[in-house]
């Protein structure tokens, strides 16, 4: 894979269109976007009676986005975020990230892919408990099979990318909400994913703290990196450049905001 | 397919800059030695948060192994004692009675009362007649009560024999002084050889060279002691140097001379005991009126120490099988207790795993942590078996006087066994744990 796989996309028609030619699946690139969403549906028995909580949704996000999706409860956000953060894999349709054909992948496949192309925010921080700031960072490293010297340091790094180098061996209730959401952050960005992906990421904390990790992100998404809020709160969505509203199971509105 | 995950795919985040190295290793090998290391500081930290959890899960396997190792351990020394015990008479000595050594019921007993006593004609004839025998001799035996001063010892073994070999036959040494002439044999003299025991218990101690020339009294008859021999040592807590051996001529004195004697044979080499002892046979035989081939009983016992060695195995192979179903009920039991550790575990843990999961932990990833977690414990449970085991062993050992062998092989084992234990109990926990849906498991409380 070569770096321009990764130049931008045409822009012409970019909104709630698919760009990409997905046509054949040979597992090569078939997109020039990282995230690359055809006629996506996502249906659960229920007994007897199907439900769709996705009907068909397509959608793209460019390297260097900084999306957001909202919808009130049961709108299929929560669905749409598990098949991007790849936990979980459609009836149909076909999703392409970062050039790799997701849509039909196996189970272990799909951790190779949470692990590498994915960083995973959490509203309720899903940090270990027993574990210190660092090895918690550590974690996507261990499962990449990255050797102890290299992960001390890497995790160092990333700590340090969310200012919190002086909380290293700190254990998780030693932390301060936003603190423990920045730990998470830093476990999210360690392993360089494709896409950050941040669910409610302000949902358990204060005003003033929420604000503080809305400007982090900012941060991130200005040093390079791909951006997905999901959140039902006006305000947080609002600071992303680019608002995808979910209605029962399909994409309501996709606007550019900034 | 792998390879397209193996390549190193440049990054240009500035993130990524400030890490100054875009290449990395992306390697997805069969074991990586990372995931196991984590897994194994996880299993620590879970069983050091739940220390009392984790020790009464570890009883099982402990009982389990410590019976093993205790019994294993015990057995061992009891072999040795015993092998070093018999090969002091060793196989070239066999013995003829009336009545067999071993009498396994009240019928048998009724049956062999019925035989003729065996008597110091039979064993001059045997001397005579049988060319394959070295040695030929009688002993009788006695327990007694023996008299010093004001010093009394009960339940002494008061030995008659003749002739003078039989010392050499019972593999008894002289210490200090001597054994006594046949000439004074004959003649009736009262003197007697005893055991190192017999000084500790009747003359406070005293060094043997004291002893000589001493007077003891043997239900009330005195003896002189001319000799002591060197110590044979105890065999399952009964010491073989309680003895006082007398001439069989002042035996049959005391004791009358139709009291039951047996009969004791040596050959040079164990080559020669089957010779000797079919010699033996014919000669017997003959002295009882029975014939070759007769299905009857033979009306006298030849037996070698073998019996005994024989009696010996079947005992502790019944110990062994015993002590096997001890543990393996145990081991079950325990092994049962671990898998529903395991299971608890795995539900109080359901939120840690859907983490892990999102992070990109595989199934065989979370498959062995739970495994490692599960051996963990069994594998500490057989250690602490293994010491308990040893810690039993020695203190029985201390008990009853036998060489303690500390098996290393046993203790190996011991550690094995349970970490297999771990292995099977902890499978299907650990397999449960790694088929949670992530979505499900990170929606856990």
């Amino acid at each position: 894979m070569s770096d321009t796989t990764f130049a931008p996309p045409a822009p012409a028609q970019v909104f709630g269109q698919t760009v990409g030619q997905t046509g054949n699946n040979n597992g090569k690139v078939q997109s020039s976007s990282l995230i690359a969403m055809q006629d996506l549906w996502k249906t659960y028995k229920m007994g007897s009676e199907e439900v769709h909580a996705l009907h068909g949704v397509s959608f793209d996000v460019k390297k260097g986005e900084y999306i957001a999706i909202t919808g009130p409860s049961g709108s299929g956000k929560s669905t749409l975020m598990n098949l991007i953060g790849c936990l979980d894999t459609p009836s149909k349709g076909q999703y392409w990230l970062n050039g790799k054909n997701v849509s039909e992948m196996d189970d272990d496949e799909l951790a190779r892919i949470r692990n590498q192309e994915v960083g995973f925010v959490f509203q309720t921080f899903n940090l270990l408990a027993r574990a210190t700031a660092l090895h918690n960072v550590e974690l996507p490293l261990i499962y990449g099979g990255i050797g102890a010297a290299k992960r001390h340091e890497m995790a160092k790094a990333a700590l340090a990318a969310v200012d919190l180098s002086d909380r290293v061996t700190h254990q998780p209730n030693e932390l301060s909400g936003g603190q423990r959401q920045r730990v998470a952050i830093a476990r999210a960005l360690v392993n360089h994913p494709s896409i950050l992906l941040a669910d409610e990421p302000t949902g358990a904390l204060d005003t003033h703290t929420s604000m503080e990790i809305m400007d982090l992100f900012e941060r991130l998404h200005a040093e390079g990196n791909t951006v997905v809020l999901v959140t039902h709160e006006p305000d947080i969505a609002r600071r992303a450049h680019r608002v995808l509203s979910i209605r029962d199971g399909l994409i309501e509105r996709d606007e550019k905001v900034r | 397919m792998l390879s397209g995950y193996e390549q190193t795919e440049p990054r240009s985040s500035t993130f990524e800059q400030r890490n100054q190295s875009s290449s990395r290793p992306r390697s997805f090998k069969l074991f990586r030695i990372a995931p196991l290391w984590e897994a194994f500081l996880v299993a620590a930290g879970s069983l050091r948060a739940n220390k009392l959890r984790t020790s009464l899960t570890l009883v099982g396997i402990v009982v389990g192994v410590a019976a093993v190792i205790s019994v294993v351990t015990i057995i061992k020394g009891l072999d040795k004692t015993v092998a070093s015990t018999f090969s002091s008479q060793g196989s070239t000595v066999f013995t003829i009675s009336q009545k067999p050594q071993i009498i396994k019921s009240r019928e048998e007993f009724i049956k062999f009362s019925k035989r003729k006593e065996v008597t110091h004609d039979d064993e001059e004839a045997i001397a005579r007649l049988c060319n394959a025998c070295w040695r030929v001799g009688i002993a009788a035996n006695a327990i007694q009560s023996l008299k010093h001063d004001n010093q009394t010892s009960d339940g002494v073994r008061v030995r008659g024999v003749t002739p003078t070999s039989m010392f050499d036959v019972d593999g008894v040494t002289i210490d200090v002084g001597r054994i006594w002439t046949e000439g004074e044999a004959n003649s009736g003299h009262d003197v007697c050889v005893v055991g190192p025991d017999i000084l500790k218990n009747l003359f406070n101690g005293a060094a043997p060279e004291r002893a000589l020339g001493q007077e003891i009294r043997v239900a009330g008859r005195p003896y002189e002691i001319i000799g002591v021999f060197e110590p044979l040592g105890s065999i399952f807590g009964f010491s073989r140097d309680n003895v006082v051996y007398i001439p069989y001529a002042s035996y049959q004195k005391a004791y009358g001379a139709r009291t039951s004697i047996v009969v004791f044979v040596q050959v040079p080499t164990a080559e020669q005991l089957e010779a000797a002892e079919d010699q033996v046979r014919t000669v017997m035989r003959t002295r009882r009126n029975k014939t070759f081939g007769q299905e009857d009983d033979e009306g006298f016992s030849l037996e070698t120490q073998d019996v005994f060695l024989d009696l010996y195995g079947k005992a502790t192979s019944n110990i062994y099988l015993v002590t096997i179903g001890v543990a393996a009920i145990s081991l079950v039991v325990g092994g049962i207790v671990v898998m529903n550790i395991m299971l608890v575990s795995v539900t109080e843990r359901t939120k840690e795993i859907g983490i892990r999961k999102a992070i990109g932990a595989r199934r065989k990833d979370i498959l062995t942590q739970f495994l490692i977690e599960a051996v963990t414990v069994t594998a500490i449970g057989g250690a602490f078996g293994v010491l308990t085991g040893f810690g039993l062993a020695y203190l029985i050992s201390a008990l009853i006087g036998f060489p303690l062998l500390v098996n290393v092989a046993s203790a190996v084992l011991g550690v094995g066994v349970s970490s297999v234990v771990g292995i099977i109990s902890g499978l299907w926990p650990a397999w449960r744990a790694a088929k949670l849906d992530p979505i499900e498991a990170l929606r856990a409380e």
